[in-house]
């Protein structure tokens, strides 16, 4: 990637990215899947290292834990996207974003690439099925595939167990 | 914030401080203490909050302070009687010069006759004629002397005060004159010399004509208290028969600490010609910087002899620039304070008119403890990273295993000598949020006096322990509860003086207010003597409402703690209960917001105590560390009332397949965290712990857990911050070894309904 092209990228504000910039995004893969989300709400990447589950959620949150003294929830995106559990290793990864004011972690099973994407090559999520719609903003092509581009605030809504 | 802003916050947070003294004061005089020390502490705590009124402009409360001022002084000189009926109308006062502080503060308007009353029957008593007009208090313009404590290079620090000083730019010299030039060393005034006495001496001689030269005078930054700056030109006419012998006569003493130079030319001379230029000042300036000067040297010589502290320095030059400037007297008191209260307070103090004699009482009032005001969150952040250190201390000391403490030796007596150290310093910290419960305390007189009035009812309030320190955040969550509490005691606690009267008790009756710290907790108390809860009448009304089912029966405990109840708490059952109700689930809720819990004893015909438990601290909590499910848990030790083993505990099971635990004949509820949690278990039924907890303060409940690990004290962390709240959850914390362990709300636990065992 040019590096100059890479350094502009992160100075865009966001009123410059909508009128026909580039964004950037960290690129990750569930499975054979690649999603990403922009660069500029991610706060860091590590290596998972376990969770304290947290009861009376909804299965895809993971759990929480201590990042430099503060508490942080992480959701298991798999089990988000309704694929079950992730079987998590030292191996998967939990990216650290923020959400609003808040700070989440994502359980992916891998960080793949930083993409530079001209602004209006973002498609529509085709209409069909609500989780998709929901859980993606957009949908944006990386090396002639499909890249996801998720929607952290839906991931996070919804997250206590129904009480019946 | 403009400094203007900020000099306004700080002359509110004196205020509160101030009232808060004032109510203590006028407690001890109401208990019968008419010494004239109180009345002085009265009169100055008074008169400091009108001078930084008229400072700001609040011209209400000036005039009212104004006016309870001049009749305190009339108390004072003895012209009026402090009768009892003089000190109710002065505790009345107080609560005005309150309302009206608070009105200032929060910008509102106050009812144009608010005081009206209380400042008629002032001029009543003193007479109207004597008492200082308040037009011409009016009259005074303050001008606030502002003293710049930044470093000023080019020494233009004293401009402003010599700005105020009239100048007289005319030398009056006669024909034929001696012209002296004086600059005495600091050495000079280190023998105790006075320059105002030699000039003085000079004069004799003479027709005098002076003039300062304080061109030398450094920048603030730069001010050497025990150097010396000013230096005078003396242009003398002399007398018949005196000459230049006489002159030096005057300087005898001096001769060696000072620089001298006579010239015995006329006023036309080079001298003369410069003289001309030099601001020429009336006499009684020139005292006014020598007493200044003087001053300085005298304390500092009284003192350990070197003037080090910031705080005295800033003292000087604001007592300085008050001797200066000729309309003002320094009314505040020279003793240390921290800087930033003392130059806040400089304004309203240069705008006193009449106290030099008080100024003097309260210059030599012994100096109090020093103290500074932090911004809480400084604080705050301290005490989080005290947190964490006891964290990383007791990981420390948690890796310590047997072989390295037998290798180790060195290493081991470091790691005990840092626990130690931590420990203190986590207590000194805890130590600067604590507050005494005085600073809630203390408006509750008020509370209490009012309550009288609108009752009907004779009362008095006694406190008892208000010197009890409790961290600040539990101290600002307590006033409500207290005001309600105490509303509660005066509305249906206490009975009519005739009720009262006829049941052998004393037609006043007592509401104590105390504190008292037991072991972990602080427990506050509200007790009455008065008719105590009307069971019957709780239980019918609980009943009505539905709180309590037709079959139940309870113990006299359990109604009097239905007071509690939410449902019981509405308007109407407050006019038609003989007992308690208002707002005290408000209390109960409020109390356990904060990790406290609330109990009430009452004694039929002879009162009611409420008692509050409070944790000391909001920021460390003690718990025990359990395992539910392989996750770590931690329950409050605060809420446990004992723990044993499941294969001791006596368990029964109702139809629904739900486990009763029997204690000591009582059967309570058992909570399987396991299943309130939804976290699957695979230790053996009998293998597991019951911990028995506190539950709202009158029950209790059993839970399940499958280990019980140890005790440690933790750091409360917020699940919220990032995530939400979980019911069940009362937040997190992190372990010695990282790891993140849930703090279990047994209260809260009450909202989950039972689930069955999962199958093991």
């Amino acid at each position: 990637m040019d590096v100059a092209e890479q350094a502009f990228g992160n100075e865009l504000d966001p009123g410059a990215q909508a009128s026909g910039g580039t964004m950037q995004l960290i690129a990750f893969s569930i499975g054979e899947q690649v999603y990403a989300v922009e660069i500029t709400t991610v706060r860091e990447i590590r290596a998972w290292s376990g969770a304290t589950p947290l009861p009376r959620t909804r299965e895809f949150v993971r759990g929480v834990i201590n990042l430099r003294g503060t508490i942080v929830p992480i959701f298991d995106l798999r089990a988000r996207f309704g694929a079950g559990l992730t079987d998590a290793t030292k191996n998967h990864v939990v990216i650290v974003m923020s959400v609003g004011e808040k700070w989440v972690g994502m359980l992916v099973d891998a960080v793949s690439d930083i993409l530079t994407i001209p602004q209006n090559e973002i498609h529509a999520v085709p209409e069909g099925e609500t989780m998709d719609t929901e859980l993606l903003k957009g949908i944006v092509t990386h090396g002639e595939k499909m890249v996801g581009m998720i929607d952290l605030p839906a991931i996070v809504a919804g997250v206590k167990t129904d009480v019946s | 914030m403009s400094e203007l802003d900020e000099f306004k916050a700080t002359y509110f947070d004196e205020c509160a401080e101030l009232l808060g003294a004032l109510e203590e004061e006028f407690t001890e005089i109401e208990a019968g203490d008419r010494s004239a020390e109180r009345l002085n502490a009265v009169f100055r705590a008074i008169h400091s909050i009108k001078g930084g009124a008229g400072a700001f402009g609040f011209q209400r409360l000036v005039a009212f302070a104004h006016s309870f001022e001049t009749l305190l002084d009339h108390v004072r000189n003895g012209e009026v009687e402090l009768t009892d009926e003089v000190v109710a109308l002065c505790i009345r006062s107080n609560d005005l010069v309150a309302d009206f502080v608070s009105a200032a503060r929060n910008g509102e308007d106050l009812p144009d006759d608010h005081g009206a009353d209380e400042l008629a029957r002032f001029e009543a008593l003193y007479g109207g004629e004597d008492g200082e007009p308040l037009e011409e208090f009016d009259d005074i313009e303050f001008e606030p002397v502002m003293v710049s404590f930044d470093g000023e290079p080019d020494g233009s620090g004293f401009d402003d005060f010599f700005a105020n000083v009239p100048m007289n730019d005319e030398p009056s010299l006669s024909g034929k004159g001696i012209t002296i030039r004086f600059r005495p060393h600091a050495a000079l005034y280190q023998r105790a010399n006075d320059p105002l006495l030699l000039l003085r001496e000079l004069a004799t001689l003479g027709d005098v004509s002076v003039a300062a030269e304080v061109d030398e005078l450094p920048g603030l930054a730069q001010f050497e208290p025990f150097s010396s700056y000013c230096s005078w030109t003396i242009s003398l006419a002399p007398k018949e028969g005196v000459g230049i012998e006489e002159v030096r006569e005057v300087f005898e003493f001096v001769e060696g600490d000072c620089e001298l130079a006579f010239s015995d030319e006329g006023p036309a001379s080079p001298m003369a010609g410069a003289l001309a230029d030099d601001e020429t000042l009336p006499d009684a300036a020139i005292g006014s910087i020598v007493a200044g000067t003087i001053a300085d040297t005298s304390v500092a010589d009284t003192g350990s002899g070197e003037a080090e502290d910031d705080s005295f320095d800033a003292l000087s030059f604001a007592d300085l620039a008050a001797a200066i400037e000729p309309a003002a007297k320094a009314a505040e008191p020279a003793r240390p304070e921290p800087i930033e209260t003392r130059s806040a307070m400089t304004p309203p103090s240069a705008g006193s008119t009449d106290n030099g004699a008080d100024d003097k009482a309260h210059a030599a009032k012994p100096a109090g403890g020093q103290s500074i005001r932090v911004d809480l969150d400084k604080v705050d952040r301290v005490v989080n990273m005290v947190g964490e250190l006891v964290i990383a201390q007791s990981m420390l000391t948690q890796q310590m295993d047997d072989h390295l403490k037998a290798r180790y030796q060195e290493l081991v007596r470091g790691v005990e000598v840092l626990a130690q150290t931590t420990r203190g310093l986590q207590d000194s910290v805890m130590a600067i949020r604590a507050q005494p419960v005085k600073t809630v305390f203390s408006r509750l007189p008020r509370l209490v006096r009012e309550l009288a009035t609108k009752t009907g009812k004779k009362m008095k309030l006694e406190m008892v322990g208000e010197q009890t320190e409790i961290d600040k955040t539990i101290i600002e969550q307590l006033s409500d509860p207290l005001t309600h509490m105490i509303r509660n005691s005066a509305d249906h606690g206490l009975e009519s003086p005739e009720k009262r009267v006829a049941a052998g008790k004393p037609d006043t009756g007592t509401i104590t207010l105390s504190a008292e710290q037991a072991g972990g907790n602080i427990i506050i108390a509200v007790q009455d003597d008065g008719g105590g809860i009307n069971r019957e009448r709780v239980l019918s009304l609980a009943r009505e409402r539905g709180v309590v089912g037709p079959e139940q029966t309870l113990t006299d405990e359990q109604i009097d703690e239905l007071i509690f109840a939410p449902g019981f708490s509405t308007a109407d059952a407050v006019s038609d209960i003989s007992g308690r109700g208002v707002g005290m689930d408000v209390v109960v809720s409020n109390i356990k917001k904060i990790g406290g819990s609330v109990h009430v004893k009452s004694w039929p015909g002879k009162g009611t105590r409420v008692q509050l438990r409070l944790p000391l601290t909001l920021a460390v909590l003690d718990v025990m560390l359990v395992k539910v499910g392989g996750a770590p848990y931690v329950i409050p030790l605060s809420s446990i009332v004992e723990t044993m083993q499941t294969r001791r505990a006596e368990f029964g099971e109702a139809p629904s397949g739900r486990r009763m635990l029997r204690v000591r004949g009582e059967y309570l509820r058992v909570i399987d965290l396991a299943c309130a949690f939804d976290m699957p278990t695979d230790t053996a039924e009998n293998e597991r712990f019951v911990v028995l907890c506190e539950n709202d303060g009158r029950s209790h409940v059993a839970l399940i857990v499958d280990d019980i690990i140890g005790q440690q004290q933790v750091v409360i962390k917020s699940l919220e911050e990032n995530f939400q709240r979980i019911d069940g959850i009362a937040g997190g914390t992190i372990l010695g070894d990282g790891s993140v362990a849930l703090i279990v709300d047994v209260q809260g636990l009450n909202s989950i309904p039972d689930l069955r065992p999962v199958a093991a």
